[in-house]
């Protein structure tokens, strides 16, 4: 699956500003921004939900069709079922809608509703229903008919931890079955512990995208972190790089430092507690590039 | 179209399961049986029970002038008007004569038995006073014997005129009701999709107008079958009050074209309906932007009220083609006085070009507005 330059204006606001993205067959991408910085209208465009002003989506390579959309799993940011129609029924609803049988829809029901801890409540109504519970039924919605890709939105909002990791249990399932599975989170230790890639988009525009590793070994990312015990204040004024130092700790930014030049420094100051190059968290780089 | 009937499908499971359905059914069903028998109820008796105090000279004469009129009489004879009086005050008997000279009851006698009475008393008097005056009763009867005069139409009209309109005006208020009903379901069903946003689910999977067909088909059933229980429960009330024998003839040809005028009406005012419906995300604002549809329904349903009193009127005549007043003031003309068939093929073409013609605009508005959620959305922003 793939976007291309996807712009998208309400009245006068630009809310994707050509958002490209891809994600392959059994790659898990997880997609972060700011409150407002276009997931869920790029999600919603990719779904055909709303249409796009330019730009094109692509499923293998050419222009998607309602046809393949069908085929997709889909939970949107509004979650929506219908209130009142039992639970199984609801399922098994949705999956006839995407083309399954009978059987084959009740089958899916059945073994869904076992794996996400739902089986006793298959008879009731949803709205009897927690919200969380409410959002697993949801979730099995997206999941009944067997896609060829899943579009979540923000799908681990609102749940347990139990429930997080049974949906990320999930959810890797799809994906060691060659799934190309996109999510939306803000919870982003939970997209790098998940992910093979990650898109970071901010104000409509994409503004670092790639396997996760990659985007936190980008150069000029990492940083040299360095504690140092009974250090005098100032040893580090003189080293060739950009220095922050809080309770004893310095890191150094710097892409390319001699390494070996400020380890020196540090022995002579005193006692070298740590030193080793670190990688940024994901929320540091976000940080950083929403800024 | 396996998507429309699976969609249908659900409509049907889910809102047969609610209480607001099943009450409506049986609300209609004893509303319209109790509409039926009511003639009777206020056409009041049709069998007495007369008490003869002396003389029961009056007893033949009055039996024939009650069979007549259709009214079993029956006769106990009391030995005296003390006895009389009590059985009358004991609502034995509802009136008792006494030697020929006076009438009792309890009150004022009942109309159709006092003329009855009266017309028996005359007679045993009539024939008593002719062979008195030594004439031959025989042939004075003879000589005063006349044909009746014959009755004519000189308008299509047809039957018992009192029944004939009873009956069109039981199927202007069936209709009325029911294409109301019918029609508010099928717009509040479309805001409860889009405000839940469980539209944005669903035409993942299927298209705008598959969902749009399911759902007006699926609540057509449901009103259909309710009209069936309606038609079912106000012909058996009608038959165990032994009203159906005056009804017009061709009753069937009737409730066939009624049944017939409720889809058509029910198809063009329920698309409307959906696209109403999805200019607005919230149940309360479903009244409000429904206004101008049930605007339009009531006027059509005055005008065949209207229609009802004067069947064979200009008004009833003329808007009887034209839709979608034709939807019912074509079937309260079709039960009250005859309709060419001309007259019901421009109705019917004309009905289904406007249903065609709400269907392609209804489809439209429901396509652009449906995944708009949020503040109501302005006609003008989706007819463009
Ligand atoms: N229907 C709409 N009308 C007008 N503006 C909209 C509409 N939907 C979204 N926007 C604007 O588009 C921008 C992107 O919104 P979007 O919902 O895609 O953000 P998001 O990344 O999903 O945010 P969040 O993390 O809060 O869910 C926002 O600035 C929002 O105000
Ligand atoms: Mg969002």
């Amino acid at each position: 699956m793939e976007t291309r330059a996807l712009h998208k204006r309400y009245g006068d606001k630009e809310a994707l500003r050509g958002v490209g993205l891809a994600v392959r067959p059994g790659e898990m991408f997880g997609f972060v921004g700011a409150n407002g910085a276009g997931k869920t209208t790029t999600m919603r465009i990719v779904m055909g939900v709303l249409e796009a002003d330019s730009g094109e989506v692509l499923w293998q390579g050419r222009p998607m069709t309602f046809e393949d959309r069908r085929g997709f799993g889909y939970m949107p940011e509004e979650r929506g079922l219908y209130q009142k129609m039992r639970v199984a029924e609801q399922i098994e609803y949705f999956g006839r809608l995407h083309g399954m049988s009978p059987a084959a829809a009740r089958t899916a029901t059945h073994d869904l509703l076992e794996r996400l801890g739902l089986s006793e409540r298959a008879g009731d109504p949803i709205e009897a229903l927690s919200l969380g519970n409410q959002q697993r039924v949801q979730l099995a919605v997206a999941l009944v008919h067997d896609p060829t890709l899943l579009i979540l939105d923000e799908p681990f909002s609102g749940l347990d931890p139990i429930a997080v990791d049974t949906l990320a249990g999930v959810l890797a399932e799809r994906r060691a079955a060659g799934v190309p599975v996109i999510f939306s989170s803000h919870q982003l230790d939970l997209v790098e512990q998940m992910c093979d890639s990650v898109g970071i988009i901010s104000a409509g525009r994409m503004v670092a995208a790639g396997p996760v590793d990659e985007v936190r070994a980008r150069e000029g990312r990492r940083q040299l972190k360095v504690v140092v015990r009974g250090a005098g204040p100032g040893w580090a004024d003189d080293l060739p790089a950009e220095i922050t130092h809080q309770n004893g700790v310095h890191v150094l930014r710097a892409a390319e430092a001699d390494d070996q030049a400020i380890l020196r420094a540090a022995m002579s100051a005193g006692t070298v507690e740590h030193f080793g190059w670190e990688q940024p968290t994901l929320t540091e780089i976000f940080r950083e590039a929403v800024a | 179209m396996n998507d429309i009937l699976l969609v249908a499908r659900r409509e049907i499971g889910v809102r047969a399961r609610t209480k607001g359905f099943l009450i409506s059914l049986a609300v209609s069903a004893v509303l319209v049986a109790a509409l039926a028998m009511l003639p009777k109820l206020f056409a009041g008796n049709d069998s007495y029970d007369v008490g003869l105090v002396g003389s029961d000279s009056l007893r033949t004469a009055a039996t024939t002038a009650a069979t007549a009129q259709k009214v079993d009489l029956s006769f106990t004879p009391l030995p005296d008007e003390a006895a009389a009086r009590t059985a009358l005050l004991a609502g034995d008997i509802d009136a008792a004569v006494l030697d020929g000279r006076a009438l009792l009851a309890d009150g004022a006698v009942d109309r159709r038995l006092g003329v009855i009475l009266q017309a028996g008393h005359t007679s045993v008097k009539t024939q008593e006073q002719l062979r008195a005056a030594g004439l031959d009763p025989a042939k004075v009867t003879e000589a005063m014997r006349v044909a009746p005069l014959t009755e004519q139409s000189v308008s299509p009209l047809r039957g018992d005129s009192s029944v004939r309109s009873g009956f069109a005006m039981l199927i202007v208020f069936v209709l009325f009701f029911l294409l109301m009903s019918s029609v508010t379901a099928v717009a509040m069903g479309v805001v409860e999709e889009k405000g839940s946003r469980i539209v944005e689910l669903i035409l993942t999977s299927i298209r705008p107008w598959q969902l749009l067909a399911g759902k007006i088909l699926g609540l057509g059933v449901l009103g259909l079958v309710n009209l069936g229980v309606i038609i079912v429960a106000g012909l058996s009330a009608g038959v165990a009050t032994g009203l159906t024998a005056d009804l017009p003839d061709g009753v069937a040809g009737i409730v066939a074209g009624a049944v017939v005028w409720f889809l058509l009406g029910y198809a063009f005012f329920a698309v409307l309906a959906a696209g109403f419906g999805s200019l607005v995300s919230r149940q309360e604002e479903v009244g409000g932007v429904l206004t101008p549809l049930t605007t339009l329904l009531m006027a059509v349903y005055l005008v065949a009220f209207y229609a009802v009193a004067e069947p064979t009127g200009p008004l009833a005549r003329v808007l009887s083609l034209v839709p979608p007043f034709s939807s019912m003031v074509m079937p309260v003309r079709m039960a009250a006085t005859e309709v060419q068939l001309w007259e019901l093929a421009v109705a019917a073409v004309a009905m289904l070009a406007a249903v065609a013609a709400v269907l392609a605009a209804g489809a439209r508005i429901y396509r652009r507005a449906v995944l708009r959620t949020g503040a109501r959305i302005r006609l003008t922003e989706v007819l463009r």
